[in-house]
């Protein structure tokens, strides 16, 4: 079963562009939905333990959001740290000590608690004017907005 | 599942053996991630298993609409097992969910002892690892016991297999399993649940 190898229409060198890119999508979809007329800022969770860097990510945004209802939106990134929890002691939250996900404790298995999140948590738009008080925003993704 | 490794681990060559082990039993087919060339499908395909190749071009990582696009080449639904033979590369691909129920992370013993304490999120995202290469660990100076060790430092749960593709040491223990996993797919842990 050959074929014509397949292409990814994008060409960056750094897997922050097809985040950014995501991100991006995410909140233009739900701007869509609220007929906003622009993005203002994007809200984001993104915990420690992932592969994505943030002045990476920043930069890619930077560049993705050209032409798009986020052009001028800014990226405000919230940084979750690691939190562990033993699975089997009765041990409280505890801060991953270094990369080891073995309970200090009893030594067993470290359940990863936070640190892995990678969220858009809200959008604030500019709404059109004559529809910004009669639409409310709905679901997982709140949205504050700007007059 | 997705078959993740640093470039030179010998994922290709771990995946022909599991192929060879695995033919006449399972219906499987293969998708390949690189940045150019389609030599690894060509390598899948001379075993008579349906390969397809996707090159990302500068991409690190497969996502999981490159993925979908490629799925439309198979049969899926007359698959017992898809494999997807990812870019190779420790950092990207961890964080890009393909929708696949089984992470395998292939490290060789020549890569050194360290790589799992300077990759954890690659390692502690893996459901098998399958440590490669045994045969070179006296040559590479590699205590495969540390290797080990710093493995479950990142990822305790995980399921250990240490075998060389080249001499076939270690690799029916895999198979096995990987036969097992596919008979009983349903009571398997899927990837991301932790």
């Amino acid at each position: 079963m050959s074929n014509k190898p397949l292409r990814h229409e994008v060409f960056p060198p750094v897997h922050e562009i097809s985040i950014a890119e995501n991100i991006l999508q995410i909140a233009e979809a739900k701007a869509r939905e609220q007929n906003a007329r622009s993005i203002q800022l994007i809200k984001l969770r993104l915990g420690t333990f992932t592969t994505i860097v943030e002045e990476a990510l920043q930069f890619a945004f930077e560049v993705c959001r050209q032409g798009t209802l986020a052009a001028e939106a800014i990226l405000e990134i919230e940084t979750v740290e690691m939190v562990t929890e033993c699975m089997v002691c009765d041990s409280q939250a505890q801060p991953a000590h270094g990369i080891c996900l073995i309970c200090r404790t009893c030594g067993f298995p470290l359940r990863i608690l936070a640190g892995e999140e990678l969220r858009v948590e809200y959008i604030e738009v500019d709404l059109k004017q004559e529809e910004s008080l009669s639409l409310p925003f709905q679901n997982e993704y709140q949205s504050r907005p700007m007059y | 599942m997705n078959l993740m490794s640093a470039p030179g681990a010998g994922k290709t060559t771990l995946l022909e053996a599991t192929l060879r082990a695995l033919h006449g039993e399972f219906r499987v087919a293969v998708i390949e991630g690189d940045l150019q060339t389609d030599l690894d499908a060509q390598r899948i395909q001379a075993l008579g298993v349906p390969a397809f190749q996707i090159t990302t071009g500068t991409v690190c990582h497969l996502d999981a609409r490159m993925v979908a696009r490629a799925m439309d080449s198979f049969p899926i639904d007359e698959l017992d097992l898809l494999v997807i033979e990812n870019v190779g590369n420790l950092i990207c691909p961890a964080s890009f969910d393909l929708g696949e129920s089984l992470r395998i992370v292939v490290c060789s013993v020549a890569e050194g002892a360290e790589k799992p304490k300077k990759y954890p999120v690659m390692f502690n995202k893996a459901d098998v690892i399958l440590i490669n290469k045994i045969d070179l660990a006296a040559a590479s100076d590699v205590d495969l016991w540390q290797l080990e060790a710093n493995i479950m430092d990142v990822n305790p749960k995980a399921i250990l297999f240490a075998l060389s593709s080249k001499t076939g040491a270690g690799l029916s223990a895999w198979t096995d399993w990987l036969k097992t996993a596919v008979q009983t797919r349903t009571s398997l842990p899927l990837a991301g649940t932790n």
